[in-house]
């Protein structure tokens, strides 16, 4: 894992204004991964677009974390679903160029 | 500038309670939270109406001025006076939350209370990462045969990119921190680009495999010869053996797509022969088929 890749936790807490223990319990519900480097606990930059979501998800809509976890495996069936529909369109294409 | 109706937008009578303005926000805010709905601009614009209106109604100043003024806030001197206090007040309102694609609130808005002052009414601090941004480029299939720069505006800015060669019909990449500014030092957003690769006249793609369909004159196809192709690389001679049928495929290694972020790879090309029957034909032509039928 490169180390520029990672934020500590204490950072990101800091700029998202949230609790530490509340990164703590998204990883205790596995919603998200943190690794530990030097006895410190950090985030993955590329998790991050994840995190944001989950944090808008908890506080804008007041949903729980099993509801959060509910919800992100939906999404990702839905991006999944999404890509899949975008393969089989240009696979139609073939037959069918004017789609 | 047209009268935006918040009770309408949050489903309420006007009589409505603080608990009834936040159960019908948060009741409609999770049918159209531009998280669950990704990628569907009217949920997103339905979100920002919801915003605004939770804004208003959840406030209990913003509210009773809006009753009092909402309807007739062309024509109010009172409001007018408000506006100018408010205008003298300065700006105490704080950053707007972004999301993923912010943007912000109505002219109606605007005028009556000033820009935007936090996220939905509950007094979160504001975010930081600045909103995302989508884009869409439009490439013909030779464009996407070669990796090539590309300057593209958005908001304004002018952004040069690297498209590499082999990216799909549909394919998103995302440019990182080339979205909206973030606030209070935040990161930047990141910047969505969307490809739409044309279909080709003559050259069919599947995956990284290209299918070209060539006309083949029935003598080359009964005795055999070459046949020159077009591919994307260039001209090919293709060896065609006698007795080729109609619709038979010949497959050139490596004579396809490239193979996205995989230099030097490529699919496959397929030829299909579509051989052609001679028309016009002489008296002496059609003697000599006639001879080759009896034998």
């Amino acid at each position: 894992m490169e180390t520029d890749q990672l934020i500590a936790i204490e950072v990101f807490c800091s700029s998202y204004e949230v609790e530490y223990a509340f990164v703590e319990s998204l990883q205790e519900h596995d919603l998200i991964e943190t690794v530990l480097v030097n006895e410190q606990r950090f985030l993955q930059i590329p998790q991050l677009n994840r995190i944001e979501r989950i944090i808008r998800l908890h506080h804008d809509l007041d949903i729980n974390l099993e509801g959060i976890d509910a919800i992100q495996g939906l999404l990702d069936r839905v991006d999944y679903m999404d890509r899949e529909i975008a393969a089989l369109r240009n696979r139609l294409r073939f037959y069918e160029p004017g789609l | 500038m047209a009268f935006v109706d918040y009770y309408q937008i949050l489903g309420l009578d006007k009589n409505a309670d603080d608990k009834a303005i936040k159960n019908a926000y948060r009741k409609l805010a999770r049918k159209y939270h531009p998280d669950l709905n990704p990628n569907d601009k009217e949920a997103q614009k339905k979100f920002q109406e919801l915003n605004e209106a939770n804004e208003v109604l959840s406030d209990p100043e913003k509210r009773k001025k809006y009753d009092k003024y909402g309807k007739d806030w062309q024509h109010s001197e009172e409001f007018e006076r408000a506006r100018q206090s408010r205008r003298q007040a300065g700006a105490q309102e704080g950053q707007w939350y972004s999301g993923n694609d912010g943007g912000g609130f109505s002219d109606f808005f605007e005028s009556m209370f000033g820009s935007a002052s936090g996220f939905g009414g509950g007094g979160r601090p504001a975010r930081f990462r600045g909103q995302d941004y989508q884009a869409e480029i439009h490439l013909g299939l030779r464009d996407a045969y070669e990796t090539h720069k590309q300057t593209l505006t958005v908001n304004g800015k002018n952004i040069r990119i690297t498209v590499p060669a082999g990216v799909e019909n549909g394919q998103t990449i995302k440019i990182a921190g080339h979205g909206g500014p973030g606030s209070n030092g935040g990161p930047n957003g990141d910047l969505y680009i969307t490809f739409s690769v044309a279909a080709d006249e003559k050259l069919r793609r599947s995956g990284n495999d290209l299918h070209l369909k060539a006309d083949l004159d029935l003598y080359t196809a009964v005795l055999g010869g070459e046949l020159v192709v077009e591919t994307l690389s260039g001209k090919v001679k293709l060896p065609v053996k006698p007795e080729t049928q109609n619709g038979s495929i010949v497959r050139l290694k490596g004579k396809g797509f490239p193979v996205y972020k995989q230099e030097g790879q490529f699919g496959d090309l397929y030829v299909t022969f579509d051989v052609k029957v001679p028309t016009n034909l002489t008296e002496r032509q059609k003697e000599l088929f006639t001879e080759l039928s009896k034998s």
